[in-house]
């Protein structure tokens, strides 16, 4: 086979059997956030722990996975183990997010990995749904977990699940969902037997390494053509859910010889609160800026990341370290670190969208017997192409939203409203995409967390372009913070305003 | 009749179950003047006609449809804009979704409200009176009415579309409830609104298809669905988003039939035409049908014969990245200006030229007798080789070699993501591409031998006269099975068929674990209680995802069809009747019975080239067409 011809077949049979992995995922999980929102991504590793094929779902997942397959590595797996894990100290990403890791058995050797990450509604800790506000510890923020074998060569450790299980909120859930994933894996490690089977392992493993290398050339091509870029870009975050006190966050950013350098220096240290992020998570936010600069048929891999060189402080909020708490690092720190590299590339004078929402706008709820999950889409920034598309995800996630009859059925919420916020993208010959309205009234005693971002600091413009307007959190019509958590009584109203889009021109 | 792009297909089945096949020209501007000039020389009066259309699905590509009003729940009026909240590419931010069929200038909240629980906001007089004068205010040509939660209980819509019929006789009215009684109101009202959007083109269409063929002495034609069931087309008028992928449809079942005449059971299908693959399903000689999906970015959300499509056909043109990569597709040459080979003015290399320059095409000349120009073929791709530094034999053998990729690509979501293993399938290659790439697919696959069906390049009308007359009917439940005894199951399956018509029947059961927000179809047997059906389930899951959970099994909606049983056609190698009426090939009717062709060799068809690529071997089959299985080495 040519080399043209390996990387069109083999990217295809690879990205295959990784979509195959998250239909049967979303098909057999139990809570919304899994089967519904989609919350949840899948990718193949090879035997040296390369990335090379993930399923199209949640860009904070695509740089972040490498870490935690380093990490199930370094354990010496044996075929047929699968390691679960959620420590950002082990290449996890925030706690709810558990990562499943199967040692692809061929024989007697192990042949790649299969890994699945999902975002569960609940893994114990201070909170219902484990997105506190307000935590200050890992610990707090729930049950921990350093790649651990739940199943020893094929064989299922009912004990360590029975622990897990033991832990968290929803027992019933968690196991479904991890079932779900166990199946999800397996599907992954036979597809890719059955590739070897065809092919010989020889040729999936050179296959692997030329795909790798072809999206690294895009990407370096890419680069090339930006050569000498130089730019720099500031940004805060509206608090660390501790104090309000705004978190600075610097970049400085150069394009030297077909590589992106990014210098965190003039960032803020590690904070109190939990809006730090592991530096995977960074390094997963610089993947997705440089990805989306690509044309959309790079194959996703590996091979991106190699011209990314990311410095940071010793002390730094976006390369945290243990015992730093990190819930919303992972979803909130992610979008900003995002932002903040878009407008460095436009101080460069490349040609990039004005800014989006640039948060997830992370709702949590929990009573008894419960615990409710989502994030809500809002407006993207316009850019010289036509207005931003509106109450979509931007920047880290791609999450669908919750249904409202799904919902309504599963938990004891009415959705009053659910609707575009008019007129909230920002003004301009585009104007950005506009935000949404989502007005929950609860049915019964609650705890509602929030976790959002760009509520003071709206997203801005880009060429002239309007800023979109601030998001808004209210309850019962008085506004909330940023990052709050309050107890909420039956037909409490909560209604969060997400941000809209910057405009364009 | 099978309309596609370029030709409009008919098939002939005669009382004794024999085919006779014709193809013309289409005529895109009104598919109707195609339909009817295709009757021509048919002869006698056909018992039945049916009618495979591309006009829904065009209608949707196009945005050509109705003004359409929608009416929904205070409140939640934007969920056509709101979609599902994801955006349509990862990476490129500046996309943007197809525009929604109706603009949210012409949506009107109705004040009412049902939640899970029951009737949070009853919808009184007054909320009527209002919502009919913004309707009308809007002039409408058709209105659709989806509120949250119908699935349960559609009280409110119906109330709602008596209102409006009564005070507008001539307003036709679409509830949700009616189209798709099922959870989830973005795909539901989705789908309500691709109903009313299309319907009054599809009435119009349909009944001057109705007169014109009537006229000639025809009797009035029958419409195939995305589901594989045909209705006559006084009810397809009134199902109008159950035809958004009917042509598709036609070739499966077609596919189907030939498989049932040749006694096998298990197949994966192919249809390669010119700008994509159709691949599909067919399990124990039925195809394969599931619910959902998107048409021209519409989620409707109905029963569909299962077809995966990619951007990949004889017209796909082959190009080189930035990245140094050869790449082939998603432009495709179409018809006009065609390949390279076909001297139309075509100028970039396809999958089509680089057949030819590999010596895979038979013919000398394309359906209509134009002669392809191999001259110009072989220079295209040679002046890509010299791009990619390579060979031109290399460079196409390649670029066959990445179409194939794509089409596997399908093959193996169709069948390895339902959990079936295409080992122990046959693959029927049909359409005009579809007998070129077979070898190479199912060897891709691993599969054990090749079907290349009598008739291949119009497959999808011989599938349209063999469609079964089908009718469904559906109910909403959502039941633990442990509260379900088996007279109150039987008293439900009664109470479905008591609404269709039709000799064949059988009962579908969606079952899912609780809390899982997908299904499973389980057939429903006699005498089944809520246990029996749990059990039927369990297994079915274990088989489909490897695992089982201990939680209480739901029902959550019980499906009854009925219909005739599927015609059958006896597809005799009768040169006579099998050499139909396409100019340019000489030997249309095939070799004789029994004959055996050694790979490498192309077998020239009608309308299409077989390609036995080395190590295989083709034996011509009783029926026509050939099967095709590995040397012994």
């Amino acid at each position: 086979m040519s080399d043209a011809l390996a990387l069109a077949v083999w990217g295809s049979a690879l990205a295959t059997i990784a979509e195959e992995m998250g239909s049967v995922l979303i098909r057999g999980a139990l809570s919304p956030n899994i089967r519904e929102r989609r919350d949840a991504s899948c990718a193949l590793f090879d035997a040296e722990g390369r990335m090379v094929a993930q399923a199209a779902h949640i860009p904070v997942h695509l740089g972040a996975l490498p870490e935690a397959v380093r990490a199930v590595r370094a354990r010496e797996p044996r075929p047929g183990d699968v390691f679960l894990l959620n420590s950002p100290w082990a290449g996890g990403s925030h706690l709810p997010d558990l990562t499943m890791i199967e040692a692809i058995a061929d024989g007697a050797r192990v042949a790649g990995f299969a890994v699945v990450r999902a975002h569960h509604a609940d893994v114990g800790g201070m909170s219902p749904g484990s997105m506190p506000q307000g935590a200050t510890e890992l610990v707090q923020e729930g049950l921990v977990l350093p790649p651990v074998r739940l199943v020893r060569e094929g064989v299922m450790d009912d004990e360590l699940l029975a622990l897990v299980l033991a832990n968290v909120r929803t027992p019933d859930e968690r196991r479904g969902d991890l079932a779900a994933q166990r199946a999800a894996c397996a599907a992954g490690a036979n597809g890719w037997r059955a590739l070897m089977a065809r092919h010989g392992r020889d040729a999936v493993q050179v296959a692997g390494t030329s795909l790798l290398d072809y999206a690294e050339r895009r990407a370096v091509s890419r680069l090339q053509g930006l050569e000498g870029a130089n730019g720099t870009a500031e940004d805060i975050l509206e608090g660390d859910g501790v104090t309000d006190a705004p978190i600075p966050l610097r970049v400085a950013l150069r394009v030297r010889e077909g590589a992106l350098h990014l210098d965190f220096a003039g960032t803020s240290p590690m904070v109190a609160g939990n809006v730090n992020c592991p530096i995977q998570v960074t390094r997963a936010a610089a993947l997705f800026v440089l990805r989306s600069l690509l044309d959309d048929d790079v194959p996703t891999n590996d091979g991106i990341a190699r011209p990314i060189h990311i410095t940071t402080p010793d002390n730094c909020c976006v390369a945290a370290r243990s015992p730093a708490a990190v819930a919303a690092g992972n979803v909130e720190m992610s979008q900003r670190v995002t932002d903040l590299l878009f407008a460095a590339l436009a101080d460069a004078g490349v040609d990039v969208p004005a800014q989006g929402q640039g948060t997830m706008n992370n709702v949590t709820f929990g009573g008894a017997g419960w615990t409710f999950y989502e994030t809500l889409g809002g407006g993207q920034g316009a850019s010289a192409a036509g207005p931003g598309p509106s109450a979509v995800h931007v920047g880290m996630s791609n999450t669908r939203n919750t249904p409202i009859e799904s919902l309504e059925h599963a938990y004891p919420i009415v959705i009053e409203r659910y609707a575009i916020r008019r007129g909230s993208g920002g003004s301009g010959k585009h104007p950005g995409g506009d935000g949404v309205i989502r007005r929950y009234r609860v049915l019964e005693p609650c705890m509602v967390t929030l976790l959002t971002e760009r509520r003071s600091r709206a997203p801005l413009g880009a060429h002239g372009g309007g800023p979109g307007a601030s998001g808004e959190n209210l309850l019962n019509g008085e506004p909330l913070p940023a990052k709050c958590r309050r107890a909420l009584k039956p037909g409490d109203v909560l209604e969060i305003r997400t941000p809209g889009g910057g405009g364009w021109g | 009749m099978d309309v596609g792009g370029t030709f409009t297909d008919r098939a002939a089945l005669a009382s004794d179950g024999r085919v006779v096949a014709k193809k013309v020209l289409s005529t895109p501007a009104d598919q109707g003047e195609g339909v009817v000039a295709s009757l021509d020389g048919l002869g006698a009066r056909a018992a039945a006609i049916v009618h495979g259309t591309t006009v829904v699905t065009n209608l949707l590509l196009e945005r050509r449809g109705a003004r359409v009003v929608l009416c929904a729940t205070e409140g939640a009026s934007d969920l056509l804009e709101l979609r599902r909240q994801e955006r349509i590419s990862l990476y490129d931010l500046t996309r943007h979704h197809p525009a929604p069929l109706v603009p949210h200038e012409r949506v009107v909240a109705v004040p009412e409200r049902r939640t899970a629980r029951g009737i949070e906001r009853p919808l009184a007089a007054e909320g009527i009176g209002e919502t009919l004068r913004a309707v009308l205010a809007l002039e409408p040509q058709i209105v659709v009415i989806a509120l949250l939660h119908s699935y349960a209980d559609d009280t409110h819509e119906r109330t709602l579309a008596d209102a409006l019929r009564a005070a507008r006789p001539d307003l036709d009215v679409v509830t949700s409830a009616a189209v798709l009684p099922e959870i989830r109101e973005y795909e539901r009202t989705s789908t309500a609104c691709a109903e009313g959007y299309a319907r009054p083109a599809v009435m119009r269409y349909l009944s001057r298809l109705t007169e014109r063929v009537e006229r000639a002495g025809q009797p009035a034609p029958a419409v195939m669905t995305s589901g594989g069931g045909m209705r006559p087309a006084s009810a397809a008028a009134q199902h109008a988003a159950s035809l958004a992928l009917s042509g598709p449809a036609g070739g499966v079942v077609g596919a189907a039939a030939v498989l049932r005449a040749l006694g096998a059971v298990d197949a994966l299908t192919i249809d390669i035409g010119g700008t994509s693959a159709d691949a599909g399903l067919i399990l124990a000689g039925e195809p394969l049908v599931e619910s959902g999906g998107e048409v021209a970015g519409v989620p409707i959300a109905l029963p569909r014969v299962l077809v995966e499509t990619v951007s990949a056909g004889g017209g796909s043109i082959a190009w080189v990245d930035d990245g140094g990569a050869l790449r082939v597709g998603p432009r495709s040459a179409g018809a006009r200006p065609g390949p390279v080979a076909f001297g139309q003015g075509g100028t970039e290399p396809t999958v089509t030229d680089a057949q030819l320059v590999l010596g895979r095409i038979a013919a000398r000349a394309m359906s209509g007798g134009v002669a392809l120009d191999a001259a110009g073929a072989s220079e295209a791709i040679a002046a890509l080789a010299r791009r990619l530094g390579s060979t031109a034999q290399a460079t196409a053998q390649a670029i066959v070699d990445i179409a194939d990729a794509e089409m596997a690509r399908a093959l193996r979501r169709v069948s390895v993501e339902r959990g079936v293993d295409p080992r122990g399938c046959a693959l029927v290659a049909f359409g005009g591409g579809g007998p070129l790439h077979a070898c190479a697919l199912a060897g891709a696959l691993a599969m054990p031998e090749v079907i290349v069906p009598p008739f291949a390049g119009v497959l999808s009308a011989v599938g349209l006269a063999l469609a079964p007359e089908r009718h469904d009917a559906a109910m909403s439940l959502l039941v633990d099975c442990a509260a379900l005894d088996a007279s109150a199951l039987a008293a439900a399956v009664e109470a479905l068929a008591s609404k269709v018509q039709g000799s064949a029947r059988r009962t579908l059961a969606r079952m899912r674990y609780r809390g899982q927000g997908h299904e499973l179809e389980i057939p429903v047997h006699q005498a089944d209680d809520g246990s029996s059906l749990r059990n039927r389930f369990a297994a079915a899951h274990r088989e489909r995802y490897g695992f089982g959970l201990p939680q209480e099994a739901e029902l959550v909606a019980l499906r009854h069809e009925a219909g005739e049983v599927a015609r059958e056609a006896q597809f005799a190698r009768d040169p006579a009747v099998a050499g139909y009426d396409a100019a340019g090939h000489a030997d249309a009717g095939g070799p004789a019975d029994g004959a055996v062709v050694h790979g490498p060799r192309a077998v020239s068809l009608p309308d299409a080239t077989l390609w036995v690529a080395e190590g295989w071997r083709a034996s011509a089959l009783a029926i026509g067409g050939w099967r095709l299985t590995r040397e012994r080495t």
